[in-house]
Formats: C-alpha cells, structure tokens, sequence
C-alpha cells in the first residue's frame, strides 16, 4: 500500500494486545474510506510478511470502539482529528456462536441455566426440565403449582447436582438430583413472599440464595443442605419449609432481576425504574441507581463491575455502580426492535454479552460496539424469556416458541480442545 | 392717603399765596395752581367764591389778631423764657418743613417769588412783625410732640388750632381764629393795614421770610435752615441736608463669587426640591390648555385675528382631503377626470383634427367604443358661438353620475394571519417523558373483537373481555394468557377491582354481572375474597320491588364456581358498563334500556343494590365514581350530571355540546374530567371552571371510544376508531390560578381496521407509563 499524504488519508499506528499478531510499531498513512474488510487484509499482509502466517479475522477499535463502518465516518463521529496518528488496535474476532441444538418443550421456557454438561430450564408448564448440552432430555421435575420464572444451580459435581427454582406459585424450591440414579428430590420449600417469585441468584460460595418478587420484597434464604435456622420449627423442618434469612424492603415494585455481586453484596433491578446495590452484611442498600425506565433484567459482570440492563424500549444500558451521582448511562446498546426481555455478561470475555429480546432474536455484544452487535443468534420463532451465558461454551436461551436453543461458543470450544 | 393729604395741605398752604397773587397779579403759575387745586376737588378751598371771602378774611384777620395778642401775651412769655426760640422755631420748622417738603416745590416758588417781588405789598403786615415771636409762640405746642412726631395722620395735622377743617372765613366776623387745646380762643393777630404792611416790609429786613400761618392767622418767619430746605428742595436735591447722595458703594451683594459662603446655614431641603404647589398650577394650566380652557397669547391673537379678517372656506370638496362617506369606512375617492386638452377645444389646433384615416379608424370602432384613442372627434369651429349644443350631454352625465355610484368605493382589508403564531406554544414532547412511544406487546388469543380492558392495581396481569364471550387474563410482561373464563354472552365491560386487598373482576356480559375472582397474584388475598364472596351477608333491609325487580343477587352456580366466578348479580337489561368506587365496595352499572332504573350502584359487602335515580333524564351512557368525594358522574348522550351521593342532589351539569357520549375518565386528584364523544371530539372539563369545557380537543379522525387517565403520571391516552391510541401530556398544578397544559405528545397507530372499528378501549398500566388498547382486530396491544 503506498503511503501517500493528502486529502482523507489518515495516519495510522496498529496496536494489538495479543503478542503473536503483532505488527512493526510504523505509523502507516491509509485512506480515510477503508472499512474492517481493508483494514483485515492489510493487517493479514503485515502478517504474512512477517512470519508467513495464515489469515486470521481480525476486528479493529478505535479508541475502544469498534470500527463498523468507514474509517472517516467514524472519526467524524467521534469529533477526532484527522490530522492526529490514531491509534487501532485490533484484536481477533470473536468467531460466530454456532446453533446447536433446539430443546423441545411442552410450553413456554421462561427460564435457562446452564452448569457443567447439563442445562436445566423452566416452564410455564409448572415443571422444570434437566438436559444435556448434546440435547438430551434427561428428566422432568414437577412440584411447582404455578409457571416457573427463575432457576439456578447451587451446586454440581458428579453426583449430585442441586438447584432451587422459583415460580409464580410464591415459592422457591430447592432441589437435590441424583446424577447416578437419575432421581430428583424437593428438598425444601420456600416459602415467605406475597406474590409470584420473578428471580432468584445463588451466592457465590452457594450456601444463600436470593430471590426477587412481585411483593416488592427482597429475601435471602439459606441454600444448604440442612437448613441450620435456629427459629424454624421442628414440623416445618420436616415438611422441608423454609424460611427467608433476610428480607429487605426497599423497591417499589417487582424485583425483576437479582445477582450476586459478591459473597455479600447483592444487585437488584427493578420495574420501579431502580437498580440497586444491598449489602447484606448491614442489610441495607449500599448505592441506587435510578433510571427512566423499567428494569426487566440486569446483570453484573465480574470481569469489568459494569451493570447492563434490559428495559422495554429497546435499548439495553450499561451502568456503573461505582460512580454514584444519579443515574449515568455509561453506554447504550440499539439493536433489538422490541422489548429486551434478558441480558447477560459473559463469565470469561470482559467485553462479551448476549441479549434476548421480543423480537425473536438473541444477540451478542461486545461492549464497545454500541451501535450493532456482534451477532445475531437467529433460531426463535418467538419471545426470547431467557438466556444464559454461565458455561462459557454454550449461549443457552428460552422462549415463547417452547424450545431452548444452544448456541455454541467456538472460541471457549476451542480454547477447551486447546487445554485438553 | 398721604398724596391726598399732602394735596390738602398744599391747598392750605398755597390759600394765602394765592390771595396775595390773587391781590395783585394774576400770573401764569397761579392759574395752573388753581387748575391743580380744583382738579383736586379740595373741599377746603372747592370754589372761586371762597376766594373773595378768604381775601376779605385776610384783610380782617389782621385787625383781630392784635387784638387778641394781649391775652396770650403771658403765656407766651412765660413760654418764651423756660424754652429757647431757635429750637421752638426749629421744631415748628420741622413742621412746616415737613409739610413743604412734601409739597411741590412750585408753592415754595411762588412763596418766594411772591415775596420777593411783591415786597411792597408786604410791608403792610410788617407792623406784626414786632409780634411775631409771640405768634410764633403760640403756634408752638409740645405736649403731644414726641407722641406724634412722627404721625401724619389727618387728625393730629394741625392741633394750634382746634377747629377742624372748616372753612376759616366763618371765623371773618370774629376776633378769634378758633380754640386751643385749652379751649381758650386763639385771638386773631392784629392786622395793620397796607401802610403797615408796607412800612413793615421797609422796616423789616425779615420781610421776605415771614408768612402768614392759615390756622392762626400769625405771621412766622421761617428760619434759615427752612429757607435752606425750600432752596434745597426748588433745586431737586434731597431735602434732608445731612442725607449724602455720593456716599461711598457699600457692595452688600457682591457680582463676586465668595470664597465663604456668607451665610453658613445649609440650603434647606425644599430648595433642591421642585415645588409641589407650582407643579400644581403648572399642571392645571397644562390641563387647561390642552382642553382649551386656557389659550395662548398666539392663540387668542390668531383668534382674534380670525374673527377681524375675512374668512375663506371651500365651496366643494377638498382636493386634498379624503373624502368622507356615510357608512362606508376609508372610500375610496372617486376617479378624477381628465382635463381637457387641445383636441376638446372648439378650436383645435389643425393637427389635432383628424385626416380620413382616421376618420375612418374612430368609425371602425364604433362597437367599441372604449378602444377609440378619443372618444369624441375634434371639431372646428370659428367661434364659440357656432358651437352647437352637445347632443351626448345628459348621457354622460348619467353614466358619470352611475359610475361613482356603483363604482366600489370601500377599501377591503384582507387580514393576513399566520397559522403557525395562531398555535399556543407547547412544550417539545421530548421534554414530557416518560410516555409510551413504541408498541411493544400485542396480546393475542381473543377471537372476536375485544371491547374492554382492565389491569390488576398491582399492575402484573390484566383482564379483557371479548365478543366471542370470553375473559382473559393476562400476564402482562410476557403476553402470557393465564386463564380464559367462558360466558354466555358477549362480554361487554370487564373492571377490575381497584382495591388491592381485593381479587376481583367485575364482568358484564349480557344480562349478567359476573364477580369473578381472577385467583392471580397473592394466594393469600385470593382465598380472602373467595371467602368473602362465598357468604351471602344476611340481609336486614328489605329491598323495594323496584330495585328487586331490576336486579337479583345470587352466588354463582357449580361449573361458574370452577371457572371462578363467584357472584352473580342478575339485571333485567343488558348491561353495557360496570365501574368500581375506588375503595372496592361500590360498583355502578349501567343499562341503557332500562329507562328510568338504567343506572344502578352496587354494595358488595352487604350484597346489596340501589337506584340512585328515579326519573331518567336522557339515555344514559357512562357512570363514574369521583375518586375522593362522594360524587356520582352520569353522562347522558349529551350532558353529564353530577351527583352528590350523601345529599342526593344534583351538583353540576356539564354541557358538553356535543351529539353522542362515549366516555369518560376522572383525573385522579379529581378537579378534571375527560369525555370522549362519538363525534371525533375529546373534552377537558375542569370541574372547578365552568361547565363548558375547557378545551376541545380533535385530535381523532373517527369516534373517540375511550379515554383514561394514569393514575399517576400527567398522561392521558384516547383510542378511536381510525386505530389510532393519541398519548397526551395532561398536566394539573396544584396551583389552582393555573390551568392544566396539555400537549398531545404520540399517535399510536397499530390496530387494524375491522368493521369501520378500530380501537374500543384504553387503559394505563397502573404504576408504568405504559397504555393498553384494545381493538377490533381482537388484539390487545401494549405501548410502552
């Protein structure tokens, strides 16, 4: 490529943090108008010259933004000079998540988790459905009286797995299964809020639980075995009853999202328009975040301590609890057509996120490409109500069209192979 | 006063002067004196007879005075050695001097002139010379001096003599003068005659210098310094002689700026102040002359002058000035005619005349006419006199006259408006979020049109019901259909129970008002209000066959009890619109036919039901309950009423103007009141202004259908049958001298058109902005 000063050339410095793409640090002069596509064959090139590697799809960010479009646009967009060297860095694209299997279910799948090998979901059925990654249904558990609305994993090893899910019958259940023996027990049942159970989180160390409701209520309940509650009767004990540690009020509406930042502190969100933070430790609210609109889902990434949530106008908002003077939308992400049911971080990828929304799509984001996706994750013929990113390897999401679809994630794929 | 006194005085004085001229010449000052005096009009000396007699005084006095000399003798001796004669003299001088002094100086002159030249009439009374220090004497008299020194008034004038001012000549025939001060007479000097006279004038080198005092008729000799004063006052010079007319310029009030201000007391305030009393006047004569009351020097000279000079007006109208017109405003003044030029003339210069051709032009154009260049042919004529009489006169004339008659004399002013200023400014929407902008939900599972919604207080499920005679609930947030409760006939209204302790829905359909219990949301509460309506209250009042014949309470029936329905209230007419009291114990329905029974109030609790109205004052269309107070609202087709329950009276009439209700909404707080009419119209009412509406709003194409407020947020929504939702911003301040604002902010236009029926119902979710309409095309949609 020549390098030429004048009109709409820009000069370019190529940057990466992964050691083995690295290029020569020489600023290059290139044409204001060159998209991905250009910039990935020049990168290649560079590439080749150096040491003769293969081709690698690369994306490039301009100052922690994706580039999506031309170059030029970009830069006018972000009011840079075009005089100054800028300064792209380009990483290796994530490779498109696979469809993988579709799970056939009886009625609407309102909730998905993901843990090890196996994939657990819940209905409007009123039962709860254990599968494996490959798409095999291993077991249908009923118990609930009212469509489930939240499940997670407390704990999974080779033998048992256990798990608690809520449901609108006002109740979260605690389940223990028998891997070997292929049986599942209620363990206990938990009983405390007013109205239909919306979400529920597992502490990190997996011995609390908390769940989210319609009763406006917050409760933290105990995830163990036994339940050690010194007050609980001894009937109640028997009949498995449990229940709540804790309950804070605060919200004033629906508890629509509940996760565990860490081992005490908790984030909700809710259709009061508010996220917040609780520390459990005080039992009290430690920072809130007021937003304009209701919050249907959010979640809280370990990797980055960003807050994303999901509202009914479209958008999905990346928040930070760290600052808190009112409400600052660090970010917002248009790309769904409808109300943004679910939104989830992923475990391993700082930047990743996936989204389902009403518009039958799920997406996956990378945090700094705000104005389009990286994908999207076609395969529901209607509402996304769930979607869940916890094993790295699979974007599992549940809809309306009663099936859960797995998404394969071919990078942590790989980078298992890799490991093994 | 004194100028006359001093004339007085001055005829006194100038009397014995005049006789003396009058004795011997006549002179040309003496006429002008006498001219002075009888101009003057002293009463002393009025007339010329007096004269004679005071001459004739004159000659006797003199006799008497000697006569009389001797009795005053020693007194005036006695005088004469307590008191020096200058300083009598010059104290008596004082007196005359004075008295001269303020004379003119033309008696001093004749005085002296008299004296001087005719000293040889004189010499007769020089033989009392000899006496003339006693009659000095006798003149003198101090006792009132120092009191009067100063006096001038007329009665102190002369107080030798204490007759009054009297003619003297009536003391001629006596030997006295008059009365002194002591009441003694004043006896007449003695008068030699004109031997004496002149032997007195030969003898006496004082001659020239004595006069004849009047009022005792004595002789006194004037002194030097009285000499010096009449010279003093004949030559024009300041009869005082110690007064120095050359003194030197005391500069009191220098042209100089001072350094020291002379006097130190500071400028009081009310010299920096304009003065209020001139601001007064000033401001009167202003007024004055603006009214005209008051005119100007200027003025009243061209006034005047207008009144002396001929006087010009215009025989005709103006040129120059518009022309007025009764009843037409601002004419337009009739077009001017031309003048006339050569051609016109009865003897045209050759050129103007026309040749063949054109001749032949004019003719051509006979048909028409107002194409000629000239609308006539010039003429020639030798004179004036051979010019005939115009033919065509009358006619122009009458079409002159005809065309400023219908010729449009008023100016039209067209008023051109902008419609854009004509629009209120109105907030920008963007400004009035949160409002729901984008569809977001579409509930689908209803299989004919659905004709109402409600949502749960809590706002998590809604209920619809249906033509095709069904109730769903919903779960709102996942467009979940829970549960479909059957019924016979179409349901026409469904309402569910604003109290949140409660789990109930109203259900209208046909006949029947079903109270179903939804068994959505908290357990606890569902099994309360199964409980609840499960017992039939017993029932004390026994219910009038009106109302038993109108409505029969009953619990519901088996399979009903499956579906969850727990109640029953059975009315004899279709029921078209069921609406609850906020508190959840009162629901109010609505029967159209049923006359004067076609609204009812329903008590749940004790299961009981009543007839607010007994007379029917139009087909009714809608009822509503007043959020706070015990208000009743019926809409009629054309007006709404509004009852007050506890007085059951009628509060308020709203005329609303228009053709058709459909329906209404409250604001929450309960001043405001929205109708939606089948004729596209939407009213604002507020309750606390008028009964008129306060505004109108056509925002809808078609039938407005209904109209709700949020419970909370400033929004209200209207659903029509042109499809479309319209979200509007209604705010009310607390403020009670502001009025709401109102903005339309979004057009929701996604239900389709069925059967000339687009949307029938809206509802606002309770705690969201969000709306809930449902349509025609059997949908329920949720805008968020």
């Amino acid at each position: 490529m020549d390098v030429e000063n004048g009109e709409g050339q820009v000069q370019v410095h190529l940057k990466t943090k992964q050691e083995h793409y690295a290029v020569p640090d020489v600023p290059y002069a290139i044409d204001g108008t060159v998209t991905t596509v250009e910039l990935n064959t020049f990168v290649n090139a560079l590439l080749r010259q150096k040491d003769g590697s293969s081709d690698t799809d690369f994306d490039f960010l301009v100052f922690d933004e994706y580039l999506r479009g031309r170059l030029c646009d970009h830069l006018r967009e972000k009011a840079i000079s075009f005089e100054d060297a800028i300064e792209i860095e380009y990483v290796e694209r994530f490779p498109a998540p696979e469809p993988q299997d579709c799970l056939l279910h009886d009625d609407w799948v309102s909730a998905v988790k993901a843990s090890g090998k196996w994939i657990l979901s819940g209905c409007y059925d009123n039962t709860l459905n254990l599968w494996t990654n490959k798409g095999k249904h291993i077991l249908t558990i009923s118990g609930h009286t009212a469509p489930i609305k939240a499940v997670d994993w407390i704990s999974l090893d080779e033998e048992t797995g256990r798990f608690v899910s809520t449901s609108q019958d006002q109740t979260a259940m605690l389940w223990q299964w028998n891997v070997g023996s292929n049986s599942v027990e209620c363990v206990s049942v938990c009983k405390g809020h007013e109205r239909g159970v919306d979400s529920v989180s597992v502490s990190p160390d997996g011995l609390r639980f908390a769940t989210g409701s319609w009763d406006t209520m917050l409760k933290v309940w105990s995830a163990e075995q036994e339940d050690a509650a010194e007050g609980s009767s001894k009937r109640m004990k028997e009949s498995g009853v449990r229940t709540p540690k804790i309950t804070l009020q605060g919200h004033r509406e629906s508890v629509s999202a509940v996760q565990w930042m860490d081992a005490s502190t908790l984030l909700t969100g809710s259709w009061d328009h508010t996220l917040k933070v609780w520390d459990l430790s005080l039992e009290g609210i430690k920072t809130e975040i007021s937003t304009n609109k209701s919050i249907f889902d959010a979640s809280y990434s370990k990797l980055n301590r960003l807050i994303l949530t999901a509202s009914a106008d479209k958008n999905l908002r990346l928040y930070d609890p760290r600052t808190n003077q009112g409400s600052v939308v660090r970010n917002t992400y248009l790309g769904h057509n409808a109300w943004v049911q679910t939104v989830m971080w992923s475990t391993t990828e700082e930047f990743l996120f996936v989204s389902g929304a009403y518009d039958n799509q799920n997406k996956l984001w990378d945090c700094r490409s705000p104005k389009a996706p990286l994908y999207d994750l076609l395969g529901h013929g209607e509402k996304v109500l769930d979607i869940d990113w916890s094993n790295p390897k699979y974007i599992v999401s549940g809809g309306v069209d009663n099936t859960v679809r797995v998404f394969k994630s071919r990078k942590a794929l790989a980078e298992d192979t890799e490991a093994k | 006063m004194t100028k006359k006194l001093a004339l007085k005085r001055k005829g006194k004085e100038s009397e014995p002067i005049n006789k003396v001229v009058a004795s011997s010449e006549a002179s040309e000052n003496e006429e002008e004196e006498e001219d002075l005096l009888q101009a003057v009009k002293d009463p002393g000396e009025d007339s010329t007879d007096d004269e004679g007699i005071d001459q004739e005084y004159h000659s006797d006095s003199s006799e008497e005075l000697q006569f009389e000399s001797d009795e005053e003798g020693n007194y005036l001796g006695r005088k004469q050695s307590s008191s020096a004669e200058e300083d009598e003299e010059s104290s008596d001088e004082d007196d005359d001097g004075e008295e001269e002094s303020s004379d003119e100086e033309e008696v001093e002159d004749e005085e002296k002139d008299s004296k001087l030249k005719q000293s040889d009439d004189k010499p007769s009374s020089s033989g009392a010379a000899s006496k003339k220090a006693p009659t000095t004497e006798l003149s003198k008299r101090d006792t009132s001096k120092p009191e009067y020194q100063d006096s001038d008034t007329s009665d102190e004038e002369d107080i030798r003599n204490t007759v009054g001012n009297i003619p003297m000549h009536w003391y001629d025939e006596y030997k006295h003068i008059g009365y002194d001060w002591d009441a003694k007479k004043i006896i007449k000097p003695p008068q030699g005659d004109q031997i004496d006279e002149f032997l007195r004038k030969i003898e006496d080198p004082d001659f020239w210098r004595t006069v004849k005092d009047p009022l005792t008729g004595q002789d006194v000799r004037l002194t030097d310094e009285d000499i010096a004063l009449i010279k003093r006052i004949v030559s024009g010079r300041i009869p005082n002689k110690d007064h120095e007319e050359y003194e030197p310029w005391i500069e009191w009030f220098t042209s100089e700026v001072e350094k020291m201000p002379i006097k130190n007391v500071p400028d009081h305030k009310r010299s920096f102040l304009p003065s209020v009393s001139e601001k007064k006047r000033v401001s009167r004569m202003v007024h004055a002359l603006k009214m005209g009351w008051m005119k100007t020097t200027e003025e009243v000279e061209r006034e005047k002058q207008a009144k002396r000079g001929p006087k010009f007006y215009m025989l005709w109208e103006t040129d120059t000035s518009r022309e007025h017109m009764r009843r037409i405003h601002d004419p337009v003044s009739a077009p001017k005619r031309d003048l006339p030029g050569h051609a016109e003339s009865y003897n045209p210069p050759p050129e103007y005349l026309f040749d063949a051709k054109e001749t032949k032009e004019w003719l051509k154009l006979k048909d028409e006419p107002h194409k000629r260049k000239l609308h006539f042919m010039p003429q020639k004529f030798k004179s004036l006199r051979e010019v005939p009489a115009y033919s065509r006169y009358l006619r122009e004339r009458f079409l002159r006259c005809l065309d400023l008659y219908l010729c449009p004399r008023a100016k039209r002013v067209k008023l051109n408006i902008d419609a854009e200023y004509l629009i209120p400014k109105l907030p920008s929407p963007r400004d009035l979020q949160p409002f729901p902008t984008v569809e977001s939900m579409v509930y689908r599972g209803h299989t004919d049109l659905v004709r109402s919604v409600s949502v749960e207080p809590k706002g998590e499920y809604l209920v619809s019901g249906s033509d095709d005679k069904t109730v769903k609930i919903w779960e709102i947030a996942t467009g979940r259909c829970i549960r479909t409760i059957e019924t016979d006939e179409v349901v026409r209204c469904v309402a569910w129970c604003p109290n949140p302790k409660l789990s109930i829905i109203a259900v209208a359909t046909g006949n029947r008002l079903l109270l179903v219990n939804p068994k959505v949301g908290d357990k606890v509460l569902v099994k309360k209000t199964d409980d609840l309506l499960a017992e039939a209250p017993s029932q004390d009042v026994i219910e009038s066959e009106r109302i038993k014949t109108a409505v029969q309470w009953s619990n519901a029936e088996a399979d009903e009890q499956e579906k969850g329905v727990r109640v029953v209230i059975t009315h004899f007419k279709p029921i078209r619109q069921v609406t609850w009291h906020g508190r959840g114990d009162y629901l109010a329905t609505v029967m159209p036919e049923g006359a004067n029974r076609s609204a009812l109030i329903h008590q749940l609790s004790k299961r009981r039901s009543q007839i607010p109205f007994s007379k029917s004052k139009g087909l009714i269309q809608f009822v509503l309950f007043h959020p706070v107070k015990p208000c009743f609202f019926v809409a009629t087709q054309h007006n709404i009423r509004i009852y007050d329950l506890v007085k059951q009276e009628l509060v308020k009439k709203l005329l609303t103007n228009s053709k058709w209700i459909s329906g209404m909404s409250i604001h929450p707080k309960g001043d405001n009141l929205l109708v939606s009419t089948y004729d596209k119209k939407m009213l604002w009412f507020d309750l606390d202004l008028s009964t008129k509406p306060y505004q109108t709003m056509r925002l809808h194409r078609n039938a407005v259908r209904s109209v709700a407020f949020h419970l909370r947020y400033p929004l209200f929504a209207s659903g029509s049958d042109d499809q479309a939702v319209i979200v509007s911003h209604g705010m009310v301040y607390n403020d009670l001298l502001q009025n709401p604002l109102i903005v339309p902010l979004k057009k929701l236009q996604t239900h389709e058109k069925r059967d000339e029926f687009g949307v029938l119902d809206v509802n606002w979710h309770p705690v969201q902005p969000w709306v809930f309409s449902t349509g025609a095309d059997s949908t329920i949609r949720l805008y968020t």
